[in-house]
């Protein structure tokens, strides 16, 4: 359905997303690729190949560069607001480089500790300059084109993808983070200013028009977001390796593409996601960028596969047509399948005017028709057991003699695929089915369950379809004795009468019945996961949350902030369990960055070694010494065994430094989510502040307090 | 040269069975198009042209017992265009005008799924009969081995003083040549014969000749003469399509030769022509995205253009036409999108469609008060209080579960009158779901602890939901099943129908689900026997190896003596099935299938309560010649496995080096086939696991039957296995074992 207008196979391997393009002399644009063994080819065919430095040249028109790091990030854009030129970004999991690739020079190179997972390069709000911004774990750095960072902010996992758009209509764009705790959220500036929950990781994110933009999730979920609205997705089973927003159809309105793990690439319209083009590539597509790449004036799209196959595709007016025969064709196969079932239905009503009773029935219709007593109906509810351990059941009953057979539930989030399905042996069917329900993350779920219904024996089945709605906060379930107090606690007042915050909680939580109070509320909850906690409102409007689990109180806070409207809010937090973690993960990381040092150390003395002994051996072979050769040899083969060795304590002390690292973000992303609106970014700033300058008694303060 | 084709759907009648879709000829002097005749399971029976891309219906019967075939006929040497319609155990006739001229009751008990006319020759067969009348006089019947799945007669351009030729193609793989009512020639053929056609039309220039099709997707002809019959081509289904479901001959190409047409179960509309030697060159293919159930050729739908028409499982009738027409433009559903194009609008199928729009919005409204009516008496008889029951709606599911040769695997096909809403899949057997790249159906597995009600003995092994995209009808799973391990496969299907019902389907999983029939063992090789007596007659002993392996008919075979040839598609081992009353004998070189057939048959009878005596004679070298039949196959996964280890690195070498020339040429082949390794490699998932469970299997049952348990000395073997050899592993299998 769509064709390319050029395409070309480049023999080099292209690792998924890693895939941009950049116009390094400022008219040329040249597709840059990651490939294996940690290089970067530039795929350049309009002007002479670069070689020197860096650069290796290989073909004619490509030219590879060494990383000697394997790349995790990949992106070229106007970094230097003064040269008309792109300049590369190179991310790797300790390192960011940017690259002048016209002059073959190192704008910087900064060592990332947290790691580069994803990069854009582009304007924030607050700062003039563009910056590169690396997103790694669970932090955002941005950096100009001096490499000073003159953003960081934290987040709440390790970062998978990210992307600009103006996602409140202000004119300035703003940073959509996508994470691996499902969540996408946008920066304005260090700011949160909106947080969406997905299904699965976050894998791809890409800015169409305006507020909208597209994600990509690790299951397969492809949409588009206006703002928080969410207009259209849908799933299949191949993964998404990449998508991006180009107007194919030359309407002036940009279809979203998405490239496939199975090699299809499809365009569909970004407002109903309906498939308007598609294309199938060999292997699976690697990314997916756009330029003018025949230098005519018009931008294509280009596809990259990960066997090095390249297509350019034209947005084309007269394209327009073929896809409105095409829908017309599968329109009328679309009304004449309605007509079908419709023509179905009304034969069935035509056979049930007169309803049959049992005895007409041979034994065969029985078990084929699944005749069951007219008014049976199926029913389910969610119920809060006690026995043995508290837990929330779904239960699923029928009535008139009829057996549930099976029930499948369809509800995202709460199993481990979309949905999830009770199948009782044969010989122990009731009318009753009941599942065990073990919310894995707070978030709201509908529960779409349906209930296979017959009478016993039957072959085939009455499917009754219920819902359920399954509250954000289920996981809590109030108790009526205090629990074992935790230590922690974070206190904040709120003007607010106590009946408003009894409504978040019905609304918010799974009660048994409705939580009514005058002036004193108490509730105890009881955590399915583990870790209880109580939440305690008097009269003045001052509220207790204590428990030991932050990332739940942050929760809480944000969740009553948004149902009272605060647009800023100012916490307590007793913590000291928390801040005792936070010390040792602190000196942890000292320890380490000494260690690293001295592991580097080492392996510079090791390398000087290592040519002089390899000296010494080339020269005894000369001189046909096989004695002192194999001598020296020996020993170059034990001090390959020693770096070899001396490599994995690095790494694995590296890895230490990575999560410890990580932990220590995460608990300052905590401390922000306590608070709310500006309060939460100066969490953020203030702690960051600190760390830079060593001030841990300063820290401990902002995180208590929420300023220094 | 590919063929280039347009595809137009025609219109949309209820579900087809096969076989139910005929062109009729043109008897006109005039020049006109020819008429399309077709019977649906609604029993409607209409007739229908083609005029200026306009559906103008001949004529249209009211609805009566659902068709099951559709034929043509006529007095010998006139043009056939007598219509013969079978429904239930009746055939009727009409003529190409809609008249009725024949009533016919056969008084057969089982329903007509085989029909075929000629001159005053009727022949109607059902599952198992087949019946012969003459001028509605019946002239004898004969009763087959198993399922009559096609049949036609030669010659085609019969005299009155020819005599009739009836062949039946029979699920037993063979095509059964009849003379008169009894048989005279049995043609064996490599797999489950489902439909036939006369070669070229007319039979070829003896008239003996005819094209097969099988359900595992081969095709082949075979001439019949005096005693043996002459095998000619047969071609291989390497794709993994369906089994073929109908075939016709027409010339599509215009070179004066016709051309073989060719639907399938999977949807694939194929057009084959013959070369020089007569052998057949694929020059079109088509998906149709739902199984085909017949296909013809003719001039439809404008004069002077050869056409294919297919009709489908749901009861779409197309047209592949050579006709280059341009692209229809038509307006879409939304205002605004017509005003951008605006310009060319086709009135003709603007108009259509606005009417079949028409036609829905009224079908929606009737459906909405009868909705309500129904809601009413619903209410009325729970207040009532009386004992009525309410009923499903019911559909039609059209499902098939083949085993595929070729990677020994089983092809599991739903397939529903309209669109699928989800399926779900539950196996109380071990077994492996395998991804099948045609289905768009998002799967989610939902865990299960096969221990928890182990007590139950009906474990839920696999639960599976697919849920399919919108206005898909057809799912497609790939099912690997683990022999000795034996049970049930289930599909729940759920359909987007309005009130939401579901149709259970049970697919059996054999102890031997991995054996297939033939015709012929190698008597060569060294067999293992396993000999049972007792007090059981033919039918219980039929019935416990109908149980254990697959293709079997549910009733003996004739005659005191039955004799069954298998061969295993994984491992190209053999068995024999030799029994009668009182004793079965079955030999194998595969000694696990020996152990198998021993375990199920004893506990079948021991559930009868009849005592067997059991005796076995093994051979050893059978062991040794079960590993050598194994060795390639072995020897194969094994290369490639260390291929797709070395490709990375090899490629990484590649990009550092820039040149290769210094590499082994081993390593450069490597390379230069890494698509092809790599292509063959995510083919076969797990095929060495599977390999090695078998010899683990073969090692384990070689002991079993020497009473000894070897389950402790499984980890040695897989040791012997990790660094294979062919000799040491002979050697492993020969230790004594204490």
């Amino acid at each position: 359905m769509l064709v390319p207008i050029f395409s070309l196979k480049i023999k080099h391997k292209v690792h998924p997303r890693l895939v941009t393009v950049g116009k390094y002399d400022g008219l040329h644009p040249c597709l840059t690729c990651a490939t294996t063994a940690s290089k970067v080819f530039v795929h350049n065919p309009h002007s002479p190949a670069i070689a020197g430095g860096r650069m290796a040249v290989q073909d004619s028109d490509i030219s590879l560069l060494s990383v000697n790091q394997s790349v995790s990030g990949l992106v070229a854009g106007q970094l230097d607001k003064n040269k008309k030129r792109d300049i590369l970004c190179i991310g790797t999991q300790t390192n960011l480089l940017a690259y002048d690739v016209h002059d073959n020079t190192d704008l910087f190179y900064k060592e990332v500790p947290d790691g580069v997972n994803s990069l854009v390069i582009g304007n924030v709000a607050n700062i003039d300059q563009p910056l590169a911004i690396a997103g790694g774990n669970c932090t955002l750095m941005g950096f100009d084109a001096d490499g000073e960072d003159k953003f960081w902010t934290v987040t709440g996992d390790i970062v998978c993808s990210l992307a600009l758009a103006d996602f409140n209509n202000d004119g300035q764009d703003e940073l959509i983070v996508g994470s691996e705790d499902f969540d996408i959220r946008v920066f304005q500036g260090e700011e949160i200013i909106s947080e969406m929950t997905e299904t699965e990781a976050v894998t791809g994110l890409c800015r169409i028009s305006g507020s909208r933009f597209g994600y990509a999730l690790a299951n397969g979920t492809v949409g588009v977001y206006d703002r928080t609205a969410r207009y259209w997705r849908i799933k299949s089973k191949n993964q998404v390796m990449a998508i991006h927003s180009f107007d194919l159809d030359g309407d002036g309105v940009e279809e979203l593409v998405t490239g496939w793990s199975n090699g299809k690439i499809d365009a569909r319209s970004n407002s109903t996601g309906e498939v308007i083009f598609k294309d199938n590539m060999t292997s699976a597509v690697a990314g997916m960028v756009d330029a003018d790449y025949r230098l005519d004036g018009k931008d294509q799209l280009i596809c990259c596969s990960v066997d090095g196959e390249v297509r350019g595709y034209q947005g084309d007016q007269s394209r327009r047509r073929i896809v409105e025969a095409n829908r017309a064709m599968d329109d009328v196969k679309d009304l004449n399948m309605t007509k079908q079932n419709l023509l179905l239905e009304l034969q069935n009503y035509e056979r049930e005017k007169e309803f049959v009773k049992p005895h007409q029935l041979t034994s065969t219709e029985k078990i084929n028709e699944a005749a069951i007593p007219v008014g049976s109906t199926a029913n389910a509810e969610l119920i809060i057991a006690q026995s043995p351990d508290p837990h929330i059941q779904l239960v699923v009953t029928s009535t008139n003699d009829t057996i549930v057979r099976m029930v499948v539930i369809f509800a995202e989030g709460l199993f481990e695929g979309e949905s999830h399905v009770v199948h009782p042996p044969q010989n122990n069917l009731s009318n009753k089915i009941t599942l065990p329900l073990y919310p894995p993350k707070d978030i709201p779920v509908e529960l779409h369950t349906q209930a296979f219904i017959s009478l016993p024996g039957s072959c085939s089945f009455h499917v009754f379809e219920l819902s359920n709605y399954l509250p954000r906060f289920s996981s809590y379930l109030p108790m009526s004795r205090p629990p074992k107090m935790p230590e922690s606690r974070i206190t904040f007042s709120v003007v607010e009468r106590v009946q408003r915050v009894a409504i978040w909680f019905n609304e918010n939580f799974l009660l048994k019945q409705e939580l009514t109070c005058d002036d004193l509320l108490e509730v105890h909850l009881l955590a399915l996961r583990g870790g209880d906690c109580s939440f305690k409102m008097d009269q003045s409007g001052q509220i207790e949350i204590t428990t030991d689990n932050l990332e739940l109180a942050g929760d809480f806070i944000q969740s009553l902030a948004s149902f009272l409207n605060l647009e800023h809010l100012q916490t307590t937090a007793h913590i000291p369990m928390h801040l005792k973690r936070l010390e040792e993960l602190i000196e942890t990381v000292d320890n380490l960055h000494v260690v690293t040092q001295k592991l580097a150390a080492e392996m510079t003395d090791h390398s000087n070694l290592i040519r002089s002994l390899v000296v010494r051996a080339e020269d005894a072979r000369l001189q046909e010494d096989i004695t002192n050769m194999r001598k020296g040899y020996i020993e170059l083969h034990e001090l390959n065994r020693d770096l070899i060795n001396g490599y994995h304590v690095r790494s694995t002390n590296h890895d230490e430094l990575v999560k410890s690292l990580k932990l220590v973000n995460q608990i300052i992303q905590k401390a922000a989510q306590l608070r709310v609106g500006k309060y939460q970014s100066q969490v953020v700033q203030q702690c960051r502040d600190a760390i830079k300058s060593g001030k841990m008694n300063a820290l401990f303060k902002i995180i208590q307090a929420g300023s220094a | 040269m590919e063929l280039d084709l347009n595809v137009v759907d025609y219109l949309q009648v209820a579900v087809t069975d096969r076989k139910c879709m005929k062109i009729l000829p043109n008897n006109d002097k005039r020049r006109v198009t020819q008429k399309i005749v077709i019977g649906d399971k609604n029993g409607i029976l209409q007739c229908f042209g083609i005029k200026k891309r306009d559906i103008s219906s001949i004529f249209k019967l009211q609805p009566g017992p659902p068709i099951t075939r559709v034929e043509l006929g006529g007095a010998l040497g006139t043009p056939q265009d007598k219509i013969f319609v079978a429904s239930g155990a009746e055939v009727r006739g009409f003529s190409r005008k809609g008249k009725k001229f024949l009533d016919f009751n056969t008084n057969l008990t089982e329903t007509i799924s085989n029909l075929f006319v000629s001159g005053s020759d009727l022949l109607a067969g059902g599952l198992y009969i087949y019946n012969h009348f003459s001028d509605c006089v019946d002239q004898g019947y004969y009763l087959s081995n198993d399922k009559i799945n096609d049949m036609i007669c030669l010659p085609v351009s019969r005299n009155q003083e020819d005599k009739l030729i009836p062949i039946l193609a029979c699920n037993d793989r063979i095509l059964r040549v009849l003379d008169g009512c009894d048989l005279s020639c049995e043609i064996e053929v490599s797999g489950a014969p489902q439909c036939m056609t006369p070669f070229k039309g007319n039979g070829g220039e003896e008239e003996k000749e005819l094209v097969y099709g099988t359900s595992d997707g081969k095709i082949g002809h075979v001439m019949l003469a005096d005693e043996q019959p002459i095998y000619k081509w047969e071609i291989s289904n390497d794709k993994n399509f369906g089994g073929i479901s109908c075939m016709s001959h027409h010339d599509i190409t215009g070179d004066g030769v016709n051309d073989l047409l060719i639907g399938r179960d999977s949807g694939e509309v194929e057009i084959y022509s013959y070369d020089v030697a007569d052998e057949p060159i694929l020059r079109f293919s088509h998906n149709c995205n739902e199984s085909v159930t017949s296909v013809q050729g003719g001039v439809v739908g404008a004069l002077g253009f050869d056409e294919v028409v297919a009709s489908t499982y749901s009861g779409w009738v197309t047209g592949l036409t050579t006709e280059h027409m341009q692209k229809r433009v038509t307006g879409s559903t939304s205002a605004t999108t017509t005003n951008v194009i605006g310009a060319e609008l086709d009135e003709d199928t603007e108009k259509k469609f606005a009417g079949l729009r028409a036609e829905v919005e009224t079908l929606q409204m009737k459906v909405k008060t009868e909705r309500e009516k129904h809601a009413e008496r619903t209410n009325k008889a729970v207040a009532s209080g009386n004992s009525a029951l309410s009923r499903a709606t019911t559909f039609h599911v059209n499902d098939r579960f083949v085993l595929s040769s070729s990677d020994a695997s089983y092809q599991l096909s739903i397939e529903v009158q309209t669109a699928i809403d989800h399926i779900v899949l539950q196996s109380d057997v071990p077994i492996d779901l395998l991804d099948v790249d045609k289905t768009s159906a998002v799967v989610s597995y939902t865990s299960t602890q096969p221990n928890a009600s182990a007590s139950g003995g009906n474990d839920n092994f696999l639960l599976a939901t697919y849920r399919c995209q919108a206005s898909t009808t057809r799912l497609e799973v790939q099912i690997r099943s683990i022999e000795g391990q034996y049970g049930h496969v289930q599909a729940y299907i759920v359909p987007r129908l309005q009130p939401k019902t579901c149709v259970l389907r049970r697919y059996p999983i054999r102890p031997l689900s991995l054996h297939q029939r033939k015709h012929y063992i190698d008597e060569k090789r060294p067999m293992n026997t396993l000999t049972l007596s007792g007090p059981f007659s033919i039918a219980e002993i039929h019935s416990w190896i109908a149980f254990c392996l697959p293709d079997l008919p549910e009733r003996p075979p004739t005659g005191d003596v039955v004799t069954l040839y298998f061969i295993n598609t994984f491992l190209d081992t053999q068995l024999e099935c030799i029994y009668r009353k009182g004793e079965g004998v079955f030999r194998s070189d595969n000694i696990s299938s020996i152990s198998i057939l021993k375990d199920i048959l004893t506990k079948e009878a021991t559930t009868k309560k009849i005592t067997l005596k059991i005796q076995y004679e093994l051979s050893d070298d059978s062991i040794a010649h079960t590993l050598q039949l194994l060795h390639p196959k072995l020897d194969h996964q094994l290369m490639l496995a260390k291929k797709v280890q070395l490709l990375d690195a090899l490629q990484e070498l590649r990009v550092h080096e820039g040149n290769l020339d210094f590499l082994a040429p081993e390593y450069q082949s490597i390379l230069l086939d890494a698509e092809e390794i790599k292509r063959e490699f995510q083919k076969q998932p797990a095929r060495l696991e599977r390999l090695y469970g078998m010899i683990t299997d073969l090692y384990i049952d070689k002991y079993k039957f020497k009473g000894v348990n070897v389950k402790q000395k499984v980890p040695q073997l897989l040791e012997t296995l990790d660094s294979y050899e062919l000799p040491a592993l002979i050697e492993f299998f020969q230790q004594p074992s204490y």
